[in-house]
């Protein structure tokens, strides 16, 4: 008991100065090959303790809390990068640790660039992005007011029509901007999004009259009024200058080896995919133009093991401090 | 220090109010009138704890300021431990009620934020809920480890336990949901950052807690109440984990890490 006093307060220690150092000096430290000893003598002495302590065996609570802690150390042993190499060295099973994707829209990626050291490893299957979005619990709106009077107010997304009546066509937002610049080449004029810090939010908007002529123009949430057509629609839109980022969202299928589509998952923060063996998780994406998704790739080796052993210790806690006096209380007053 | 001039500022200064003359009426043996105030101060608590959830339109455990508020609803532990467990300090838990609540009060910012993509899971509202609850339970502990380390003892008649055997009870409700709050963050951790240990220093401060806890019941085990006041010791060392946890780590710039959202 005594030596399992003292590790407690070890790891105590040893977590408080963890606590200090930062999250990612502290990963380093606790999975250093000195504090692999530690984690095995753990592992070991709660071994030992359920075979040396009759009481552990025979009080299912407790039986329950100190297996599952068991398994949580085994389980996170076996899941760490020297638990993928030491699978490796002795069965041969190659699998990325932990590491980041990047993929841009429309095409596929299998190339992972491994956490911690400048080196690519090759997934078994592809990753394809179809879209990448970012959604905001402010709507943007644009309000489009014809010759006539008639106002309307819709959801600025891609996509979105607007019947303007029999005599002015319909109206389609085509595509929408965080900093919109636009080039002057050969007497040609073109929209585009400008990467480079800036804001200049804009709607392009193709207007298509009954006569069949489209023409698209575009609509400035900071410049309201510039660019209205003599006759034409007047639009505003409707943007405020701070907007909360509700959530990330990438679209991505799966392609096996062969080309074909084997499974289709749109992650989100909370909401990772999970495929061979690995978790797929949104982690960053590009905050400039918005082409591409950066994905956290996370090995699930070792997983379930943690997660029997959380059950385990969770259901042997609350057995062991609520639960048998709660039916002995019954039996008592039953009796 | 800042007074809020909302109704949220007030409905929370009526709390205090209720809680410390509830406190002053018990102390001065008007027990049940103490009792109804106390009551009544649970009462503004709860339409405080509603009137910011509205407000917000999440459950509102975003934050320190709500999370204070939350942990201003002390008044089922209070009875549940007296009438259950014949634990007494019940005049203190009023006191801690308004303790907790002055920070909501006067110190943490009360602006509404919406949820980050992060929070938007259905563990948040539980892990946070049981995290709460495990920590006025062991707040309560520590007010009965206090007691015996100063060799206060219920009064004859009273039928409650001694502050020793009080602090154990209190502890075995508390840890499981220490336990509870741990795994369901560890599991959150899994969904939302990719890991279910991340080595960050809120993670780190939370499993000092636990293994504080976990201390106390290995030592209470080996020695018994001999060592009585080494007992009540361990208990006050997991407290104080606890305020570490849950206030320092968020406030100090010495512990930047995943969890900095919840300030």
């Amino acid at each position: 008991m005594w030596l399992a006093l003292v590790l407690i307060i070890v790891l105590t220690v040893l977590s408080i100065y963890g606590a200090f150092i930062g999250a990612e000096r502290a990963q380093q430290f606790f999975n250093q090959p000195t504090l692999a000893v530690y984690w095995t003598a753990l592992a070991v002495l709660l071994i030992a303790g359920i075979a040396a302590f009759r009481r552990l065996l025979r009080v299912p609570g407790l039986l329950l809390m100190h297996a599952g802690c068991v398994l949580i150390l085994v389980g996170g042993m076996w899941g760490s990068q020297g638990g993928h190499n030491i699978q490796k060295k002795l069965f041969g099973i190659d699998k990325i640790r932990s590491g980041r994707m990047a993929i841009y829209e429309n095409s596929s990626e299998n190339h992972v660039a491994l956490d911690g050291i400048r080196e690519q490893k090759e997934l078994p299957f592809s990753l394809k992005l179809n879209d990448f979005r970012i959604e905001y619990y402010q709507p943007v709106y644009l309000q489009i007011e014809t010759a006539d009077g008639n106002v309307q107010q819709v959801i600025a997304e891609v996509g979105r029509q607007i019947d303007l009546g029999a005599e002015h066509g319909k109206a389609e937002i085509v595509r929408m901007f965080e900093n919109f610049k636009m080039s002057i080449q050969d007497g040609k004029t073109t929209a585009y999004e400008d990467p480079s810090p800036g804001l200049n939010p804009a709607l392009a908007v193709r207007i298509t009259p009954p006569s069949g002529e489209a023409t698209t123009h575009h609509v400035f949430s900071l410049h309201p009024g510039f660019g209205h057509t003599q006759g034409g629609p007047k639009m505003i839109y409707d943007r405020p200058a701070y907007r909360a980022i509700s959530d990330y969202i990438s679209e991505l299928e799966v392609i096996d080896r062969e080309g074909n589509i084997v499974a289709k998952k749109d992650i989100e923060v909370n909401h990772p995919l999970h495929y061979g063996g690995y978790h797929f998780y949104q982690s960053s994406y590009d905050d400039k133009a918005g082409q591409y998704t950066v994905l956290q790739v996370v090995s699930d080796t070792g997983l379930y093991v943690v997660y029997a052993g959380y059950w385990m210790l969770c259901l042997g806690v609350i057995w062991h401090l609520w639960l048998r006096h709660i039916f002995s209380r019954f039996k008592a007053k039953n009796t | 220090m800042e007074i809020k001039y909302t109704i949220q500022g007030l409905l929370v200064y009526m709390t205090i109010a209720a809680y410390l003359l509830a406190f002053v009426t018990t102390i001065l043996r008007r027990q049940k009138v103490g009792h109804i105030i106390y009551l009544i101060g649970f009462a503004i608590a709860v339409c405080s704890f509603g009137y910011r959830w509205y407000h917000v339109r999440h459950v509102p455990l975003q934050n320190l300021f709500e999370v204070f508020l939350c942990l201003g609803m002390i008044y089922p532990v209070s009875l549940f431990c007296r009438r259950a467990l014949r634990v007494g300090g019940y005049a203190a838990d009023m006191l801690i009620g308004a303790i907790v609540l002055f920070p909501a009060g006067f110190v943490f910012n009360a602006q509404p934020q919406q949820l980050p993509p992060a929070l938007q899971c259905w563990l948040f509202t539980p892990h946070v809920a049981v995290y709460m609850f495990s920590y006025i339970f062991m707040a309560k502990a520590t007010f009965q480890a206090i007691c015996q380390l100063a060799g206060r003892n219920p009064k004859p008649g009273e039928n409650l336990l001694g502050p020793e055997e009080s602090t154990y009870r209190i502890i075995c409700i508390g840890f499981p949901l220490l336990t509870l709050g741990l795994i369901l963050g560890s599991y959150w951790g899994k969904l939302a950052w990719g890991d279910y240990w991340g080595w960050d220093p809120k993670e780190l401060w939370s499993l000092v807690s636990w293994l504080v806890f976990l201390g106390y019941f290995h030592f209470r085990y080996m020695f018994g109440k001999k060592h009585s006041r080494i007992n009540s010791l361990w208990a006050i060392a997991g407290m104080a984990a606890i305020i570490i946890t849950l206030l320092w780590v968020n406030l100090s710039r010495l512990f930047p890490g995943l969890h900095s959202y919840a300030t």
